[in-house]
């Protein structure tokens, strides 16, 4: 439903970054344009499932509210290596099957807890699997965040015109 | 030529030719037209006007569709240009892309270009300060490169001159190996700069922390104001162009000053291909111009030309301005064009952290960047296993950061609320390098640019001194950040390349000997004299400074004598 809704914009806003749907009737593709990466929009959803449980919704919006998942592949898509992709992309296809071992549940069916114990399993042992492609999610995902719209003009703000400097402001 | 009658001829006609429009060219084209010559400035690229075409100057960090990263594919495709610290996604469209201008390397040499009105004074890291006469004294003195011909008190009224047009933030600080200029109030150290300077001070006698001296208007003045420029925002995303002409660049201020006077014509998109030399006056006459768009050559004509391409293109021009005369390129009587090519080596990093000060802060930005600590090394006497020395910056911040370890909510709360650590502070050494005729650079044969211009053939290395340098470096800072109480000392070794410390200096050298140098104390060629290169590549040493107000000023002094000699009949 959550999906449905959004196409109706027929624009994402990822972290502020207004991105243009590619052939969204084709469940086969991703809904924004990528270069080199191949995402279903089952793999897109299962992303952005995993970048809202990295950062959540609290009383304030969190990954996936602020559409990071399209951050994260755009990122990836353009500014990584290849290899790095394949680190991803192998990363992403196997995500539930490691679940599964985990917990015997897929991510998408799996309880916030669950979920989230999970994530600190994979976050915390460098010699998972699913570490690389954790790593290279969890740093976009960060950066999508800090740099989004949102956190800049309404958490941790961003002056683009200071105005001061102060070395010796009070701590 | 049959064709071209007296008209077209006179319409190309000029007092004077600038060729370049950046920082020492936007320098040249003001004066010159300033004191009422008809002055056509050259440009290879396109133009840059002042805040209309800065097209990513107010845009926030999630505007950027990679947050100001470059991509993996532009990474691959201009390696060059993305060692350069400044070549980002806000600022990219300034700089030259690998391939579009190919040039040899004989030995690793990152040559970072900026082909647009302005040049690299759009993107430079408007640090400035003045050379001494332990700078202008020292291959003298240390028996390398030849004996500089001109003093600090030749350089001295022309530094003033510049530095009051420009504006430079600084301190009267009464160091003699960096003398005090025409100041506006400077940014001040922060808590622990500050503190490093007090232990400096007790536990040396020659070692200095200073406010960096820079070329932002802390304190406008009506020179200024009526430059259209207004006090620095501290915004520091200068490398943008600054709506504000907070710091100098050509396109904020001496290209508009120059504009204003009606006679500056700015011809951009003209690459200069050569000088034109004429064999029965024995002077250059004019030079050749390719448009970068329909590549037609146009010829243009003046009585003095100012050669400020940038150093290394300042050096291809001429060798490219081949006569009857001049067989291996303008001035080159000697065979030295081209040779004793030297940049700054920045191939040393320091951090660390500091526990104390934790009462203060920094809040904003400093457009400064911090402390300066000028060279001690070697200047009275020669006393250590290397010649000359380096300088150094030195910073410390302390921000509010977020730590990012975790995931979900606790990593969430995290990075909603950043909070203070210790301080940190920074520091990179900037060394001078000594010029040999071994760096040297040369024209291809065979292999032309797209303009049909000879590719250049860049031979420039580091050596021993440089090594030894870095290890000075390394060991007195970590004696001084130890003595201070840092903690977590960290060098590192930075393996850039030559070039990358956009320094590149030298290849048509001044001096007193037309046997050995290139250029008269005028910056005149001593063999074609109403031509002169008053740019990095008229640089006999490099001491340990940053460049460009140095250029400035002996652009600005060579442009006062060309007007004197042209008085007199005798240009």
């Amino acid at each position: 439903m959550q999906r449905r809704r959004a196409l109706k914009h027929l624009l994402f806003i990822a972290g502020g970054m207004v991105m243009f749907p590619s052939c969204w009737r084709d469940q086969r593709k991703s809904s924004i344009a990528l270069s080199n990466l191949h995402i279903n929009s089952e793999e897109e959803n299962l992303l952005a499932e995993i970048v809202g449980s990295i950062i959540p919704e609290s009383d304030s919006v969190g990954g996936k509210g602020l559409n990071l998942h399209l951050f994260v592949l755009k990122m990836v898509d353009d500014c990584h290596s290849e290899e790095d992709q394949h680190v991803f992309m192998r990363g992403l296809r196997a995500w539930n099957r490691e679940m599964k071992n985990f917990s015997g549940s897929t991510f998408v069916l799996a309880d916030p807890p669950q979920r989230h114990s999970y994530l600190v399993t994979i976050d915390q042992d460098k010699a998972h699997p699913l570490s690389g492609f954790f790593a290279i999610t969890k740093r976009r995902v960060i950066q999508g965040y800090v740099n989004s719209e949102y956190v800049m003009k309404n958490e941790v703000i961003y002056e683009l015109v200071p105005g001061r400097y102060n070395g010796y402001a009070d701590a | 030529m049959a064709n071209i009658n007296l008209d077209s001829i006179k319409e190309r006609t000029f007092d004077a030719i600038v060729i370049g429009s950046g920082i020492s060219g936007g320098w040249a084209a003001k004066e010159l037209c300033e004191k009422g010559l008809k002055t056509l400035v050259l440009e290879r690229g396109r133009d840059i006007k002042h805040v209309k075409d800065y097209p990513t100057t107010n845009m926030y960090p999630y505007e950027f569709e990679h947050r100001g990263e470059m991509t993996y594919a532009d990474k691959q495709e201009n390696p060059i240009a993305n060692r350069c610290y400044a070549y980002r996604e806000d600022s990219a469209h300034f700089f030259v892309k690998d391939n579009e201008h190919p040039y040899i390397q004989e030995n690793d040499f990152d040559w970072i270009r900026g082909y647009q009105v302005g040049g690299k004074s759009l993107l430079w890291a408007r640090q400035v300060q003045r050379w001494s006469d332990f700078d202008f004294e020292g291959p003298g003195r240390d028996g390398f490169a030849v004996d500089w011909p001109i003093r600090y008190s030749d350089l001295a009224p022309w530094y003033d001159h510049v530095e009051r047009f420009i504006g430079v933030a600084g301190n009267r600080d009464g160091v003699n190996e960096l003398p005090d200029g025409q100041f506006l109030p400077a940014y001040p150290l922060n808590a622990v700069e500050d503190y490093f300077k007090r232990v400096l001070a007790s536990r040396y006698t020659n070692r200095h922390v200073i406010s960096a001296r820079c070329a932002h208007l802390s304190q406008p003045q009506p020179v200024h104001i009526e430059q259209g420029r207004v006090q620095c925002q501290n915004r520091v995303l200068c490398q943008r162009g600054c709506p504000f002409g907070g710091y100098f660049s050509s396109n904020a201020s001496t290209l508009p000053w120059a504009a204003k006077t009606g006679n500056m014509t700015l011809r951009p998109f003209s690459v200069v291909a050569s000088i034109i030399f004429d064999e029965q006056k024995g002077q250059a006459i004019g030079v050749r111009v390719i448009d970068t768009n329909t590549k037609e050559e146009t010829e243009f004509y003046s009585r003095i030309i100012f050669v400020n391409a940038a150093a290394l293109n300042t050096n291809l021009i001429l060798l490219n301005s081949v006569s009857n005369r001049f067989p291996n390129g303008l001035g080159n009587d000697n065979g030295l064009l081209g040779k004793y090519i030297a940049f700054h080596s920045y191939t040393a990093v320091m951090s660390a952290e500091y526990g104390g000060e934790l009462e203060y802060r920094t809040d904003g930005r400093n457009p400064a960047g911090g402390g300066y600590i000028p060279r001690f090394r070697n200047i009275y006497k020669q006393e250590t296993d290397f010649l000359r020395g380096w300088a150094a910056t030195f910073s410390a911040t302390r921000n509010p950061a977020s730590n990012t370890s975790g995931v979900g909510a606790s990593l969430k709360e995290q990075l909603l609320n950043p909070t203070l650590g210790n301080w940190r502070v920074h520091s990179h050494m900037m060394g001078e390098t000594i010029p040999k005729e071994s760096n040297r650079i040369w024209l291809d044969g065979d292999r032309t640019d797209d303009w049909g211009v000879p590719l250049l053939h860049i031979d420039v290395a580091y050596d021993d001194n440089d090594w030894k340098i870095q290890a000075d470096y390394f060991e007195q800072m970590t004696e001084m950040f130890d003595t201070a109480g840092f903690k977590n000392i960290k060098t590192r070794k930075d393996d850039r390349r030559p070039g990358n410390d956009i320094h590149e200096m030298g290849g048509v050298r001044m001096g007193l000997d037309p046997k050995t140098s290139l250029l008269n104390k005028w910056n005149q060629l001593h063999a074609c004299q109403n031509v002169f290169v008053t740019d990095g590549a008229c640089m006999t040493s490099t001491a340990t400074q940053n460049p460009s107000l140095t250029y400035m000023a002996l652009t600005a002094r060579a442009v006062d004598h060309a007007l004197d000699q042209m008085k007199r009949g005798d240009l």
